[in-house]
């Protein structure tokens, strides 16, 4: 179960999305000479999220929590998955510039060096196996392309 | 003349005169694959076309590498569009347009990049449309259906595509040239609007005649109207709707090539005369006319007229729509 | 019978050596497109347009049709596998079929699939076969209002994919549906949500989103637990890589619900497969004695919709093949096919051209056959997959992600979106929000409003359209039942425990 300090904040963010949704939708047209127009439907969205999202943050609120779970340790794990999350956009991010083998293998040697303590030189291994694997079978069997740099891959 | 310039000059002169290939006339040829920009996804209807005109240039024989088709949708052409923007001087890269490449950026502010941003080749096709109605309604001439309208305002429907269609501005066109309105109903899918004509959803749409041809075929669609200057020549017995005595401007469907701007005069002379031979090839005549397409072969100076004409007549027809135009 | 006599013509057709073997070529290629992401059967078929014209156009769109149908069996592979969905209309499997394989039970679910993709592939031919005319009649009755009825229904199933929580589940859908309202507005041009990006005046793409919220999502969470066991634990023995016979006597109603609804979905044209394998997939909870254990692994979560979108191919064709209208991209990609080659589609196709419909119906029996023979086998060794280290899988997943976004459209900016959905799925699985919602809402959404405005538009803005019309009224109503039922049960469920205190 997640904790409910957890269900406020999603509550109060979808809250703060919902609304943002309506402001928008009122500046479009409402109805057009074709009938709804496009400002309608964004609009009814916006006004169920404001209104589910103020009925979680009320169940969240009023709801007791029992739970005493280690915050630390789990801040430490989301942390790991975060910055896990953080090495694939920066990979993506790299793609433009210096192609997609080198930029996975940035990926995969961050995430088994950095995330999972196994030994550099496997990393690279995995990295260059996988890549050399992903070249085979989508460039050059089935002729799709990949982002590659100026040195051709 | 200062003697040094002199000197220059003739220097100059021998070199052009030893190197006849060298500064000014080396003709371009590619040497890769090209690249083919297309708006629609795989299906689409410049996908269609530019796959099978990628065809047919290997096979007469016209280019010597591959054409291959990168499809690139979304936001109608402006994704396609701010592609071949990004191209710039790219000599490997030619995009299809169609006539939606010229209304699009007029009436959305995102899509930055108009056609006179681009550089234009060659016009290849005029898509012919016509009105068509089922078969057992009791609308045999534009007239009847005219009338119809009259009797009961907006309660006769068309099937189209969006708003800044070809569609929905020959029905503006013709509503205010008759003084009568029906609703238009967007379908995105010519499937789509087939299927709620053949229903009888809808009472009429604008439809392609080789959409039509087989539906007419078989009984299901009468055609009581076509929207171009001439009778076409597979149907013969439909009168134009300049005949039917509705005088209106004809906005044309038009598909053809271009190229990145800032693209170097001989590629565009390149692709100039490919497309010249090509529009003269008896696969391209069998094409159009297993297609039920119209010749519209243009190029050079009339084409940028031929755009920018259209340009301020979709200019004028979408402000009158009453559609937001932003450019 | 008139239609046996056709069948046999159909099978003398269909039974030469190189009908054959383009028949197989073709399924063949489809599995393999369908298992990749990203890569579709559409970009394929277009691609291999060019080289059909040298063949008989009968074994061309045996060929191409074969391409096509394969792919819905492949699609379920890396569903199941690796939780990224390899075809659109694969994202449902991903629910159940993706918790299967954690439960150690990746053989049956894989097994099950190509059973059911049989089983479903079959009975459509069957019936594109014997009424393809008149279901395309019937389904001609099918406008806006209608169209509106059957995404409600669609919705309705959210109920279904609740889970602990009804308001997150809710609040998923609101989310989806409002990534399906980004981009130019159909009716008016107006563009919605899109920041000023000329990128996003297509929508959200739907693949980079799935994937993100998928597959990323769940090599994001599997990063907390640090290192240790294996990433899931595969049953030994050849006798659990493949489906128990109690197993399939379990699917045995979800076999028949993935071919009626699989079925009927494709012939309507605009409605996908997705939509198809949906409501397959809520109709099989519905029904189900265990629908609490729909999400946790339930092989009938698996069969239902991938029945649904095998049966889906066959109905696709109905339009294509008796009106010469295609119901979706792929079948645009056929008509345009047909065309090349000198064909007229419409109603007279079959009349004028019976060797074309029943050859290629004849082969669609046998290359259903040729798919069943094909992928079981084939279960053991991809489920091998899972026995590689976790520390080669995740990046196989990111990479095989990154890849088949990338290649639907070349287009870098849908490799962003997924990273973007990635940590959204993320959060979505740490605070239980279910991504089903999500993606239901995403996929419903577009036709949800289109339907609803053009509906509106027929009726000069009289809402009653939508329930006076008896197959849309019917609908809505089933929806609303559906909707009512949780609560009808909560309140029979406090009545009974209000008269047990009692007494």
């Amino acid at each position: 179960m997640a904790c409910d300090k957890g269900n406020l904040a999603a509550g109060v963010v979808l809250a703060a999305f919902g609304v943002y949704v309506i402001l928008v939708a009122v500046r479009l047209p409402y109805v057009s000479e074709v009938g709804p127009g496009p400002g309608f439907f964004p609009l009814w969205l916006g006004i169920g999220l404001v209104l589910f999202a103020g009925t979680l943050m009320f169940a969240s609120v009023t709801s007791s929590t029992n739970e005493t779970k280690s915050e630390s340790q789990s801040w430490r794990m989301t942390m790991r998955s975060l910055s896990g999350w953080v090495a694939v956009m920066v990979a993506i991010a790299l793609l433009g510039t210096i192609g997609f083998v080198l930029s996975f293998i940035f990926l995969t040697v961050f995430l088994i060096v950095a995330l999972e303590r196994r030994p550099v030189l496997l990393a690279v291994g995995v990295g260059i196996a996988l890549a050399v694997v992903f070249q085979l079978i989508f460039v050059i069997a089935l002729d799709v392309s990949l982002p590659k740099a100026v040195w051709g891959f | 003349m200062n003697p040094k310039a002199i000197l220059s000059a003739v220097t100059l002169a021998a070199i052009v005169a030893v190197c006849p290939g060298f500064a000014w006339s080396q003709e371009f040829k590619p040497s890769k694959q090209i690249e083919a920009v297309v708006h629609t996804g795989p299906g689409g209807g410049s996908d269609l076309l530019a796959r099978a005109i990628a065809e047919m240039l290997l096979k007469e024989k016209l280019i010597q590498q591959r054409m291959q088709v990168v499809n690139k949708p979304g936001g109608g052409p402006a994704v396609a569009m701010s592609y071949l923007a990004e191209k710039k001087g790219e000599t490997h890269t030619i995009g299809f347009f169609t006539g939606v490449w010229v209304t699009n950026p007029l009436t959305t502010a995102e899509a930055n990049v108009t056609v006179k941003d681009l550089t234009p080749i060659v016009r290849l096709v005029l898509e012919p449309a016509v009105i068509a109605v089922k078969a057992d309604s009791p609308y045999k001439t534009v007239k009847d259906f005219v009338e119809a309208a009259k009797k009961s305002p907006n309660q006769l429907r068309q099937s189209g595509g969006s708003v800044t269609s070809r569609d929905n501005l020959m029905r503006l066109l013709i509503q205010k040239a008759t003084g009568v309105q029906w609703t238009f109903i967007s379908f995105p899918s010519g499937g789509e609007r087939l299927s709620n004509l053949l229903g009888g959803h809808v009472q009429m749409m604008v439809i392609e005649p080789q959409e039509a041809g087989e539906q007419i075929r078989a009984g299901n669609l009468r055609v009581i109207a076509s929207l171009t200057e001439k009778r076409l020549a597979a149907l013969p017995n439909v009168p134009t709707i300049k005949e039917q005595g509705i005088d209106i401007p004809l906005i044309p469907q038009a598909r053809g090539v271009l190229a990145p701007p800032a693209v170097p005069r001989d590629v565009v002379q390149y692709w100039e005369g490919v497309f010249d031979r090509f529009a003269k090839s008896s696969s391209w005549h069998q094409y159009l006319e297993q297609n039920q397409f119209e010749d519209g072969y243009l190029k050079g100076p009339p084409l940028g007229k031929f755009f920018d004409e259209l340009t301020v007549q979709m200019r004028e027809v979408l402000k009158e729509a009453g559609a937001k135009v932003v450019r | 019978m008139d239609a046996l006599g056709n069948l046999l013509l159909g099978f003398s057709v269909a039974l030469t050596p190189i009908n054959l073997f383009w028949c197989f070529t073709g399924v063949v290629l489809g599995t393999v497109v369908g298992v990749l992401p990203g890569l579709g059967p559409a970009a394929t078929i277009a691609m291999l347009l060019p080289l059909t014209l040298k063949m008989d156009h009968t074994t061309a769109i045996i060929a191409l049709a074969g391409i096509f149908y394969g792919a819905r069996y492949g699609g379920s592979t890396t569903s199941i596998l690796l939780n990224i969905p390899g075809e659109s209309s694969s994202v449902v499997t991903c629910l159940d079929g993706y918790q299967m394989a954690r439960n150690g039970r990746a053989g049956p679910a894989l097994g099950i699939s190509a059973i059911a993709s049989f089983v479903a592939g079959t009975v459509g031919v069957l019936g594109l076969m014997l009424i393809a005319p008149p279901l395309a009649r019937f389904a001609l009755r099918f406008a806006p209002p209608e169209y509106f009825a059957l995404m409600v229904l669609g919705l309705a199933m959210v109920v279904f994919l609740a889970g602990e929580s009804m308001v997150k589940a809710m609040l998923a859908m609101f989310v989806g549906l409002w990534l399906a309202t980004i981009g130019t507005d159909l009716f008016t041009g107006e563009s919605r949500f899109t920041f000023g990006q000329a990128k996003l005046l297509g929508g959200v793409d739907f693949i980079a989103a799935t994937v993100g919220v998928f597959a990323i999502a769940e090599v994001l969470v599997n990063l907390e637990s640090k290192g240790g066991a294996e990433l899931f634990k595969l049953a030994k023995g050849w006798k659990n890589l493949l489906p128990t016979l109690q197993d399939i006597k379990d699917c045995r109603f979800a076999f028949l619900n993935g071919s009626v609804i699989g079925f009927f979905i494709g012939a309507l044209p605009g409605a996908g497969a997705t939509v198809a394998s949906f409501l397959s997939y809520g109709l099989e909870k519905a029904v189900s004695k265990h629908p609490e254990k729909f999400g946790t692994g339930v092989i009938e979560g698996v069969a239902a919709p991938e029945g649904a979108n095998n049966a889906d191919a066959s109905g696709a064709l109905v339009p294509l093949l008796t009106l010469g209208i295609p119901g979706g991209n792929t079948t645009a990609i056929l008509l345009g096919g047909l065309i090349l080659w000198g064909y007229k589609p419409g109603p007279l196709l079959i009349q004028e051209h019976p060797e074309l419909f029943w050859g290629l119906v004849a082969s669609m029996y046998i290359g259903n056959v040729m798919l069943l023979i094909l992928n079981l086998p084939l279960v053991p060794l991809f489920a091998q997959i899972l026995r590689l280290p976790y520390y080669v899988l995740y990046p196989l997943i990111l990479g095989i992600s990154i890849v088949g976004v990338y290649s639907v459209n070349n287009s870098l900016f849908d490799v962003w979106v997924m990273g973007l959905f990635g940590l959204l799925g993320f959060l979505m699985r740490k605070l239980d929000f279910p991504a089903a919602a999500l993606i239901l809402g995403m996929v419903l959404g577009d036709g949800l409003e289109r339907a609803l405005r053009q509906s509106l538009m027929m009726s000069q803005g009289d809402l009653t359209i939508l329930f006076a019309r008896p197959i849309s009224g019917t609908l809505l109503f089933v929806a609303a039942a559906i909707l009512v039922l949780p609560a009808v049960r909560k309140v029979r469920s406090w009545r009974v425990a209000a008269i047990e205190r009692e007494g």
